[in-house]
């Protein structure tokens, strides 16, 4: 049972599906609406939007106008073992890096973007306590 | 010659009783059980990490650590929030990430109506009202640095996955 839950935006819902389902390992849970779907990874599950659509909830236009759109900088992490390895795969893969490799205090961490232009970190820990119990 | 009864027959020695080391096995036993394993990460931007603690432990996190000045992880349950000050993830051409956009956690409350009049009254910035999503109720906050939280309770037609492989 996943019990985090992350709401990305994403401007097609079905490439994000793909994406997601084929480069990280999630899996498809629900899609009961072009414009919504529900992916789940171990103890994270990902919910995604697409924004303005009618009704549409979580991407629903605000009263004041404002319409959510994918970006920015918030992520969730995805823990991998070897950094590099896999990096070199999604390379392989045409998976768009925001960023190199950076040596963090805790990890390694990488920036892949999804098709949207969401960022998702790699994350390979390097102390012990950075560490999830298990990857 | 020591046998190990011996040890029945020393003297007993009062030991002060030390709360906060209690608690923390207890939690790490808590953290270590089954359900540890599963737990997630996100990464949160915020310029001012004092504030966005006392923020998020309104929410029901805990701090775990605070071992830099511009770095500091929390827990509600299997969620583990980093947050982090954007100079301490600049990229390599100097791009500076920030806080904001969309992309949120998305926190299940079941006394929705009460942490939303809370939160209210304590001043915290809705960026959107309480509505209603598909088998949710759902609203958005921010936090000090203007990144969106969002709270939801489940409602008639609420899905959730259950059982099976995880993967």
């Amino acid at each position: 049972m996943s019990s985090v839950q992350v709401r990305y935006i994403v401007n097609d819902v079905d490439a994000a599906i793909a994406f997601y389902t084929e480069h990280l390992a999630f899996h498809e849970d629900m899609h009961p609406a072009p414009t919504f779907a529900m992916l789940s990874r171990g103890d994270l599950r990902l919910v995604l939007s697409a924004p303005g659509g009618p009704n549409s909830g979580g991407g629903s236009t605000l009263a004041d106008g404002r319409t959510p759109e994918p970006g920015g900088w918030n992520r969730f992490a995805v823990q991998v073992e070897d950094l590099d390895d896999v990096a070199s795969q999604l390379r392989r893969a045409g998976v768009w890096f925001r960023s190199e490799v950076i040596e963090g205090v805790g990890g390694r961490q990488a920036i892949i973007e999804d098709p949207s232009g969401n960022p998702i970190e790699l994350f390979q820990p390097i102390r012990p306590e950075a560490r999830l119990s298990e990857p | 010659m020591a046998e190990p009864l011996d040890a029945l027959r020393l003297p007993v020695v009062p030991v002060e009783p030390r709360q906060s080391f209690a608690a923390e096995l207890l939690r790490r036993i808590q953290r270590a059980g089954p359900d540890a394993r599963d737990s997630a990460t996100v990464r949160y931007f915020t310029h001012d990490l004092d504030r966005a603690e006392a923020f998020y432990r309104r929410l029901g996190f805990e701090v775990e650590l605070r071992s830099s000045p511009g770095f500091a992880m929390m827990y509600r349950g299997d969620l583990r929030l980093l947050l982090s000050t954007p100079a301490s993830h600049a990229l390599v051409d100097g791009t500076l990430p920030e806080p904001g956009g969309w992309n949120r956690i998305s926190l299940r409350v079941d006394d929705f109506d009460e942490v939303v009049e809370r939160l209210r009254e304590d001043g915290v910035g809705f960026r959107s009202d309480p509505s209603a999503g598909v088998g949710v109720r759902l609203a958005v906050i921010e936090d000090p640095a203007g990144n969106p939280v969002e709270l939801f309770e489940p409602q008639a037609g609420y899905h959730e996955r259950t059982g099976g492989a995880t993967s």
